[in-house]
């Protein structure tokens, strides 16, 4: 299946399958809508050929078109660092032709054209990383890709031929569209990590046989947060049939009474942020934009509204990423966890079992609270009092996605521990608090916690004595990553 | 050829560190390290025999450490600890920085504190040597009861076993694979081996050893590049008169005034404005602001120092003490003090950026930049010269600002509350190390700026003389955009610059400038 860019009805995970591979078309009426767009340019020079003193001093009157585009795109190719995922690249064009597809910037189809055919054919640019602002748009980043795109750089002879004019060349990197595209894969991304993280919530709370009062509609519905209330439900859903988690067991810790409310707020986040990621990768986010037949000069490349959401939604997901390791805390502690033994293996003493485990995790969640540090509350004074303030946006989005490998691992660390004490329950092993062998019965899963996890015990083995941890680890990482564990497989 | 370096657990300095992690310098035990070490392990053997619990050696770790384990089982309780510690997440970490790992766990096992014998020691020496290194996750470790994971993959190679991955001869396969073609043997775990190797926060201080070099080198790149812009600006050299800090003595202060004053000696540019009586703060204030950012890594300096010669290990053997029990439970694997110092450090070198940052802004924008051209775009062809670049720069030192968030100031409880308050070192150093790098290309994006802005003061007076340092400075770098093809883009002259500070060609250029020792 082909995704269409129409400028119109592009969605985050529209993007996140050009990014792993699919192919794209642009839609019906694009051509037609930017062929009308482009021809009714008014006559006179462009904005770029406007500037174009001030840009490229005084040879200005000496350039010709083509050149002056080319000096333009070259002048912008100063990013720097280590280049972007390829799928981060691929998320990047699928944005930016859809923004041209909105046949509001003037552009002739051939531009959106461009870039379509080289997702096509899988001809992707190597964009440095780091150096754009997020305003005026992610300039550095786009002219990386406008650059192979207008031919500038060695490109295959198969890709459409294709010289820019100037407000083209301009259009091509005027726009937040890596910011954008890389929320969106974040977006996508976080959508799994957080059904991993409830569905594993649900397992921890089966294994220590938690109270039921804390997932009940009534209480979730009588405060009327819906992100609270869904992720009630839906723990609610995986624990059918429970005969662990039970009212008369009482109140939790905290990390497992208030897990609605703390993991509700990344159910809200994610889907306003999936809104806004969406009006901008459908948003004229350009300029100027040609609108009427006029040409208008506004703000559009400005990442300030992606850029705070983005900030947003880092800190509901460092939220995610405490509470999940405060509760992996839990179920390594004897003492807290309802019977389990200390570290979750017998014959503790020679064997430290899962002590190493939510080490990982504790590093891992102190590692977000700093990558959650809001980018957007910088600015910048850049280019001679022009550009005085900028969105840190790309920054946000990068870091970002680094805080979803985090948290993909921490989630990961929890479903690994709770199928191990699921384990010890299947097998009626308790401890008290002092790590004396109890009597206990052999529980029997809810059915929705026993499919997952075999699904855990298909890739990672219950664990009797030390072995090397790290493989372990890496296997649960991949489990979230995957989709495996919520049985929806999907690349990442 | 190099001599080898001694290792003796009291005279590793910085230096010594990247010589052996990224020159392959060949590293050698001293013979009374090998003497104090083999006296520490006699003693463990003989706690073997006894009753008496000695922690790890015959207890369980960690909050386990309330059970006790039958001393038969001591060499399986040291192998369990390398395997069940062995977790860790996240991209592999770079050779050089396991190198410096492996090279300062071995040099605080040669204290002679930790029990182990000295052929643990002479087996990382060897994999030093035939370049083997263990595949060690970057993510995961809180730096206290020291970098237990990262620390625990190296033990996982040296102890025999079918466990354990290595990089050797660029490719990544078993340890005992690894270890066998290197011609390696390796050992079976004895009592206290396994707290032995992984009890310290090694990896912490081998990433902050590695980035305070790399720090170190580019303040000497940051003044050089200030000293260009300060001429190209026609800066007054009067902010920077011995007299005015002798006035308010920082050290780092009165060391920058003076490289300032080297590096400018002679310049036709400087103080050719006599009725500026003085600058703009990014110009001006560089002794404050640098010298300040020099007292800070002076500070890391000397902490990681410290470490460098630290026995970390938990319990410690003192034969020097009195009494029958030579093991004593401390706590000295926590990485609280490398891990300040290398917050601080990335404090320091984030103001090292942005007081460059906003230098090149005035190099950029005409009407703070003396008559440079716009931009400083060329007058010979059509570009945008350093519009784009100055974006760039104000990109990176943003980025600074999260990761300069204090990573030391976090902790979170771990191990049934028994290790309730833990450093997070590692992440410090590893943010530290990304800060550098960020800074270093900000460092090279305004020297990038001067070289133009003095080529144009040059175009417009051929006979202008330079300052003596940034003449050579001029010419350093020029030849290193020259060697770039025509149509290089901005990006590429940043990045060719970037690893021309790396490499430290920039330093010295001219004689008597005080460096950070």
């Amino acid at each position: 299946m082909s995704v269409v860019i129409d400028g119109q009805h592009l969605k985050c995970s529209d993007i996140h399958e050009i990014a792993h591979g699919s192919s794209a078309s642009l839609g019906d009426h694009t051509h037609e809508q930017m062929s009308a767009n482009a021809a009714s340019m008014p006559p006179g020079p462009s904005i770029l050929e406007e500037k174009r003193h001030w840009l490229v001093g005084g040879f200005a009157s000496d350039l010709t078109p083509d050149e002056l585009c080319k000096t333009f795109i070259i002048g912008h190719c100063a990013g720097v660092g280590e280049p972007l995922p390829k799928s981060l690249v691929r998320a990047t064009m699928a944005a930016r032709a859809n923004v041209l597809a909105t046949a509001t910037t003037g552009c002739r189809p051939i531009a959106a054209e461009v870039l379509v055919d080289m997702l096509n054919q899988d001809v992707v640019p190597t964009v440095p990383s780091q150096g754009s602002v997020g305003a005026a748009g992610d300039l550095a980043p786009l002219a990386h890709i406008a650059r192979v795109a207008c031919g500038y750089a060695d490109r295959p002879d198969s890709i459409v031929d294709y010289r820019p004019n100037p407000k083209e060349a301009l259009a091509l990197i005027n726009g937040v569209s890596m910011t954008a595209a890389l929320g969106a894969v974040a977006v996508v991304r976080l959508r799994r990590v957080l059904d991993s993280a409830i569905a594993a919530t649900a397992m921890t709370m089966e294994a220590v046989a938690a109270g039921a009062g804390c997932i009940d509609d009534r209480v979730l519905t009588a405060r009327n947060h819906p992100g609270g209330i869904e992720v009630g439900r839906r723990i609610r859903d995986w624990l059918e049939g429970s005969s662990q988690v039970l009212y008369e067991n009482g109140a939790d810790a905290f990390s497992i009474r208030s897990a609605p409310a703390v993991m509700g707020t990344l159910v809200e986040e994610l889907s306003c942020t999936e809104t806004i990621l969406e009006r901008e990768i459908n948003g004229s986010g350009d300029n100027p934009l040609l609108i009427d037949g006029v040409w208008l000069e506004g703000g559009n490349f400005h990442g300030a509204p992606i850029a705070q959401a983005l900030d947003s939604v880092k800190i509901a997901l460092t939220q995610l990423a405490t509470v999940s390791e405060r509760r992996t805390f839990r179920l390594t502690y004897g003492q807290l966890s309802r019977g389990l033994p200390s570290f979750l293996v017998r014959g503790t003493g020679l064997n430290s079992g899962f002590m190493l485990t939510q080490y990982t995790a504790a590093s891992l969640a102190s590692e977000c609270k700093g990558l959650a540090h809001p980018a957007s509350v910088d600015t910048i004074p850049t280019v001679q009092h022009h550009e005085d303030h900028v969105s840190m946006g790309p920054i946000a989005a990068r870091t970002l996605l680094e805080m979803v490998e985090c948290v993909a691992d921490i989630v990961g660390i929890e479903v690994l521990l709770a199928a191990q004490a699921l384990d010890l329950r299947v097998r009626g092993i308790a401890f008290d608090g002092e790590g004396e062998a109890l009597d206990a019965s052999p529980i029997t899963l809810a059915p929705k916690i026993e499919t997952l996890h075999r699904r855990v015990r298909k890739r990672i083995p219950y664990w009797s004595d030390d072995d090397v941890l790290h493989p372990c680890l890496k296997a649960a990482g991949t489990l979230v990553r995957s989709g495996e564990f919520i049985g929806d497989p999907q690349p990442w | 050829m190099t001599t080898p370096l001694v290792i003796d657990g009291t005279s590793l300095c910085i230096a010594d560190v990247v010589d052996v992690a990224r020159s392959g310098r060949a590293v050698v035990l001293s013979e009374s390290a090998r003497a104090k070490m083999a006296d520490s392990y006699a003693w463990v053997q003989y706690a073997t025999t006894q009753d008496q619990p000695v922690y790890g050696v015959n207890t369980g770790f960690g909050s386990l450490a309330r059970v006790k384990i039958d001393t038969a089982h001591s060499s399986q309780l040291s192998l369990n600890l390398l395997r069940s510690h062995a977790a860790g997440v996240g991209p592999i970490l770079p050779v050089a920085e396991t190198r410096a790992m492996m090279l300062l766990r071995a040099n605080a096992l040669a204290k002679g504190a930790s029990g182990c014998r000295p052929l643990l020691v002479d087996t990382i020496i060897q994999m030093l040597e035939a370049n083997v290194t263990p595949v060690v996750p970057s993510q995961g470790s809180c730096g206290s009861s020291g970098d237990l994971a990262p620390l625990a993959h190296l033990g996982l190679v040296l102890a025999d076993g079918d466990h354990g991955r290595v990089r050797y001869q660029n490719r990544e396969m078993t340890a005992a694979e690894g270890m066998a073609a290197a011609g390696i043997p390796r050992l079976i775990m004895e009592a206290k081996d396994g707290l032995a190797i992984t009890n310290g926060a090694q990896l912490t201080t081998a990433i902050g050893a590695l980035a305070l070099h790399d720090a170190i080198s580019l303040v000497e790149a940051a003044e050089l590049a200030a000293a260009m812009s300060i001429e190209a600006l026609r800066g007054t050299s009067r902010a920077f008169a011995k007299s005015v800090h002798a006035l308010r003595p920082y050290a780092g202060a009165v060391a920058t005034a003076g490289n300032l004053r080297k590096l400018l000696n002679g310049s036709d540019l400087v103080d050719s404005m006599p009725e500026k009586l003085q600058d703009a703060y990014s110009l001006r204030c560089t002794p404050q602001v640098l010298g300040a950012c020099r007292d800070a890594i002076r500070y890391a300096v000397d902490q990681i120092s410290i470490e460098l010669n630290a026995a970390t290990d938990n319990p410690l053997i003192i034969l020097d003490e009195e009494g029958d029990n030579k093991a004593f439970s401390a706590g000295m694997f926590h990485g609280e003090p490398v891990g300040i110092p290398l917050d601080v450090l990335k404090i320091a070198i984030s103001e090292v950026a942005n007081l460059s940052e906003r230098r090149l802004y005035r190099l950029t924008t005409g009407s703070l930049s003396q008559r440079l051209p716009p931009a400083l775009a060329s007058k010979d062809r059509p570009e945008l010269g350093m519009m784009v670049p100055q974006t760039t720069a104000a990109a990176l030192v943003s980025e600074n600002k999260a990761l300069g968030w204090p990573a030391s100031m976090d902790s979170i409880p771990t191990c049934e509350d028994q290790e309730d308050h833990v450093a997070m070192s590692t992440t410090a150093a590893r943010r530290a190390a990304r800060v550098v790098k960020n800074a270093r290309l900000v460092i090279a994006i305004e020297t990038l700026g001067a070289v133009r802005a003095l080529q144009f003061r040059r175009e417009e007076d051929s006979e202008l003389g330079l300052g003596a340092g940034t003449a050579v400075g001029l010419e350093l770098a020029s030849a290193v955009l020259d060697s770039l093809p025509d149509d290089s883009t901005p990006g590429q002259q940043i990045e060719a610059l970037s690893a021309w500070i790396a490499s430290g060609a920039h330093a010295g250029t001219v004689a008597g400038l005080e460096r950070i020792a």
